[in-house]
């Protein structure tokens, strides 16, 4: 029986969605549940699974599209579980849905109707796969699954030993094969300095970074390519913002000594728990502090009134291969450094996986961005509309510091506050930056 | 003035194959070629004729076997002694076949409506290129034709041997390899300077025509690109040829004298010595050439002569890309090989015409050398996976092994491959030994492919094959080879 794949509705105040990529094209056997497209939506950019397991028959809706939630973007001919319990038990399971004719949705006639699938068709306007008291075939991925998903021996090899699932990557590759680029640049963040890391940069890599500067003038000889959904959203956002708030910029230089030792000290424990302890945790956990000591670095602007938020819910600019998403921490003043370390690893690892709710991308009452990582000394960054303030944290690094007259070596780095001046005035954004400066210099060992 | 969307100024390899696909995408295209024939470097003066050369010396190597091989004429064995090469033959041979390719290509032109330009060109700026007759060195004479790049123009106008200090190239007795493949004797004595591709290649073709050749290199080993063990196979083979190679060493006068060249030498311990042969081969190396082309004037950025362009070919001033001998990527040497500059051709006609394209990865390109054995080598070399940081795993397999290599009796040389330890990844393939430069196009495709090792060991190598010696060098890497 065939099943019809809908636009999911993805958060409350969604309407349409924009088809990005079909991962499964007419014609292929799809597992319930299994990536079948990815679509982008005003908050996140998300892989949808499908809601049955089969042929897929018919594609609505192509590539590049936009449309409505609810309407149908493809068909599935809720052939493949069918058959494959029935008869044949002695043909191998994955043989079975290559023999299927793709298009065709299976007359369900011959023969006993198999008991196994009680599945009548999922109800069109729940995406999320409901719960089935007999489950479909178990969603095993072979090694020709593996394959077909356009990589190469040595990306297999990498992925297996990194536990990374390719199908999460964006392939750079002709067709969009994944290369040991593409992969090393995922796992570099826990795989630096192997020696290959250089090599990428030397010919290969990002061109149009290395390409000279552009002429001003667009010639016939440029390359021209639609801006992917996620960038004009982020361009539309940053131009908003910059017309919207007055941006002030303010940089303290903040000693991380006392966090360092923190840190030190509690890395076993965190290390026995599973977790990272970061820098980046304590700066939100002083964050959250200097927020509820200065409120109105924790509000927004609504025409002429100033909302005070009483949670306070951080948002974490994480950088992706294809653009920028700011996951949120949601009551992170609820969180000690263990659940702040967890949240933050867990939505930066999602948002890399294209993994995000519409929820977890909404409701920030402040952001914070960490430039510091790629080496930048500090940043200047643009307010995260409707919030009032972006906190920037510059590169921690070992800096000769006087200190008492004496030159010393400790871990310095500068964190900026973005902030707008319509409500913010220059004295309570350095108060705030202070308390920071105060909270992250005199931590204490809890 | 006519005007084009793309004209590509110099008719090599990388010119014509990036006007040839220009044309193919529907590009109107021209093409700007001094020489009063098309092809460039590699087909007329360089790869083409050197091969059809070497494919000489292997023919009069198998008739100087003629015992070993049974072959008898009249019944009666044929000596060794007795057997030489007619250079008048060999010539008009060659000849023949340069001049049957060159029109080939003038073909493909017509078949792409691709528009042959004979003349100069002169980069005037804003798309402009001046066609004259005339010296190119001074850049005068009269000029024949304006045109205009409506899109893009592309420098690839290659490179010409150059010298080394204290040898002035006379053409006469002091040769490169333009004189080197025309010549109408076989040299008693020849010194050759360098021992890369085109030095050893030379060495392989006089030695085998009868000269008594001296190869002089300043670097401490022949075919100093290569991989370490390459260099060691190749002046162990050559030392068995008779072939006399001084490394570490170099050639400090040469002075024509009658019939022959005066040659000072100092050998790698600092001892002087002094050599009278009848001709100096100086293979030395390829510099770019861009006289005449007011590259200069148009404000294209140059570094030691080269052209320096982006990773996509791109010069720095809008509207003139560049491909070929004559660029730079400004990242070390880059690759002087005609297959190098058609795939940049390619990519920048794609990019002209709109394509989606990617950078070359030049860890991929195949380097092949006809000497005889031939070297075939493709990634990285042991040192530079080891400069790298690679944890370098090496395997070795020797063709002399294999049933194929002892029924063409020719049992030197082995495959050598690079992997990396960590992930298996195969890193280079480098081999010496007969019918290497086309065994790397394998190897070429698996690491084009980042095969690892494992793929190799497990891909079937047909019986009985000089491929062989790929897989089980694959095996070895893994611990064993089968064979041996």
């Amino acid at each position: 029986m065939p099943t019809d794949v809908v636009m999911p509705q993805m958060g409350e105040s969604i309407a349409e969605g924009t088809i990005v990529r079909w991962i499964k094209k007419v014609g292929d056997t799809v597992d319930r549940d299994e990536p079948l497209f990815e679509i982008s939506t005003d908050k996140v950019d998300a892989e949808i699974p499908s809601p049955a397991a089969g042929v897929v028959s018919e594609i609505r809706a192509q590539e590049g599209e936009t449309v409505a939630v609810n309407s149908v973007v493809a068909v599935i001919g809720g052939a493949a579980s069918a058959k494959a319990p029935a008869a044949k038990a002695a043909e191998p399971a994955a043989a079975a849905p290559k023999a299927q004719e793709p298009p065709k949705p299976e007359p369900q006639a011959d023969g006993a109707p198999p008991k196994a699938v009680p599945e009548k068709s999922v109800p069109r306007d729940a995406p999320a796969p409901a719960p089935q008291a007999a489950p479909p075939p178990a969603r095993a991925t072979t090694t020709e699954d593996v394959i077909r998903q356009r990589s190469s021996p040595l990306v297999r090899k990498i992925a297996k030993e990194h536990h990374v699932d390719i199908s999460q990557l964006h392939g750079s590759g002709i067709a969009g094969r994944v290369t040991k680029a593409d992969i090393l640049a995922f796992v570099g963040g826990q795989d630096r300095g192997e020696g290959q890391v250089g090599r990428a940069g030397r010919v290969g890599g990002d061109t149009e970074r290395e390409a000279f500067a552009e002429p001003p003038a667009k010639l016939a000889t440029d390359r021209t390519e639609k801006m992917s959904p996620m960038r004009k959203r982020i361009a539309e956002h940053m131009v908003l913002s910059k017309h919207t708030s007055a941006h002030v910029h303010s940089v303290f230089e903040v000693n991380f000594s006392r966090v360092a030792h923190v840190r030190d000290a509690k890395k076993a424990e965190f290390d026995r728990s599973g977790a990272k302890l970061t820098y980046l945790s304590f700066i939100i956990r002083a964050a959250v502090e200097a927020l509820q000591a200065v409120p109105v670095v924790n509000a927004s602007v609504d025409g002429e009134s100033v909302v005070y938020h009483k949670d306070v819910n951080i948002g974490i600019a994480v950088a992706l291969d294809w653009g920028l998403i700011v996951p949120v921490i949601k009551n992170a003043d609820e969180k000690n450094l263990l659940g702040l370390s967890r949240a933050v690893a867990d939505l930066a690892a999602r948002a890399r996986g294209k993994h995000l709710k519409p929820e977890e991308v909404a409701g920030g009452t402040f952001t914070i961005t960490n430039p510091g990582v790629f080496g930048a000394l500090f940043g200047m960054p643009i307010i995260n509309q409707p919030q009032v303030a972006i906190l920037g944290i510059g590169n921690i690094e070992k800096r000769p510091v006087v200190i008492d007259d004496a030159i010393a070596i400790r871990p310095m780095a500068y964190l900026s506050l973005g902030y707008d001046h319509r409500v913010i005035d220059g004295a309570v954004a350095d108060e705030f930056m202070s308390k920071m400066k105060h909270s992250l210099e005199n931590w204490d060992l809890p | 003035m006519t005007e084009y969307d793309l004209i590509v100024i110099g008719a090599g390899t990388g010119g014509y194959v990036a006007a040839i696909r220009a044309g193919q995408l529907g590009l109107k295209t021209a093409v700007v070629e001094k020489q009063t024939a098309l092809g460039g470097t590699c087909l007329l003066w360089g790869c083409i004729p050197t091969k059809a050369l070497l494919e000489h010396a292997h023919a009069l190597k198998v008739v100087q076997q003629a015992k070993e091989w049974g072959v008898t004429s009249g019944g009666a064995p044929i000596a060794a002694t007795g057997v030489s090469i007619d250079m008048a033959q060999v010539q008009a041979r060659k000849d023949r076949i340069v001049s049957g390719l060159s029109k080939g290509v003038e073909f493909l032109f017509k078949k792409n409506k691709v528009e042959w330009i004979k003349g100069t060109a002169r980069l005037t700026g804003k798309g402009g290129v001046e066609i004259y007759e005339g010296d190119p060195s001074t850049g005068s004479g009269q000029v024949t034709q304006s045109l205009r790049a409506r899109k893009e123009i592309v420098v690839a106008t290659g490179s010409a041997p150059r010298s080394v200090p204290g040898v002035q190239i006379d053409r006469q007795r002091i040769i490169s390899s333009d004189e080197a493949i025309q010549l109408r004797d076989v040299p008693k004595t020849i010194i050759i300077i360098g021992s890369g591709a085109v030095g050893v290649e030379f060495a392989s073709i006089f030695r085998r025509f009868g000269s008594d050749v001296t190869i002089v290199e300043l670097l401490p080993r022949l075919v100093p690109n290569e991989d370490e063990a390459i260099s060691a196979e190749l002046e162990k083979v050559f030392r068995k040829q008779g072939i006399t190679s001084h490394t570490g060493a170099k050639v400090t006068s040469a002075n024509p004298s009658g019939d022959g060249v005066d040659v000072a030498l100092q050998l790698a311990g600092g001892e002087q010595k002094t050599m009278h042969v009848d001709y100096v081969l100086v293979a030395a190396g390829r510099g770019p050439v861009t006289t005449g082309l007011n590259a200069e004037g148009v404000g294209l950025r140059m570094e030691k002569g080269f052209i320096v362009v982006d990773p996509l070919y791109k010069t720095n001033v809008a509207g003139i890309s560049a491909i070929g001998d004559v660029i730079t990527l400004g990242s070390g040497p880059h690759p002087q090989l005609a297959h190098v500059s058609s795939a940049e051709g390619i990519v920048v006609a794609e990019r002209v015409a709109g394509r989606e394209v990617r950078p070359i990865n030049y860890d991929h390109v195949p380097a092949c050398t006809y000497c005889d054995p031939e070297i075939g080598s493709v990634g990285l070399t042991e040192a530079e996976a080891k400069a790298r940081g690679y944890d370098v795993r090496i395997g070795t397999f020797p063709f002399g092994v294999l049933g194929r290599a002892k029924m063409a009796a020719e049992p030197d040389g082995f495959v050598k491959i690079v992997a990396d330890k960590k992930y298996d990844e195969l890193l280079g393939v480098h081999m010496i030994g007969a019918r290497s430069t086309e065994l790397v196009a394998e190897a070429t495709a698996a690491l084009r492919l980042e095969s690892t090792v494992e793929e190799l060991i497990r891909t079937i190598h047909a019986h009985p094959t000089m491929a062989e010696a790929v897989g089980e060098a694959a095996h070895a890497v893994h611990g064993a080879a089968i064979h041996i």
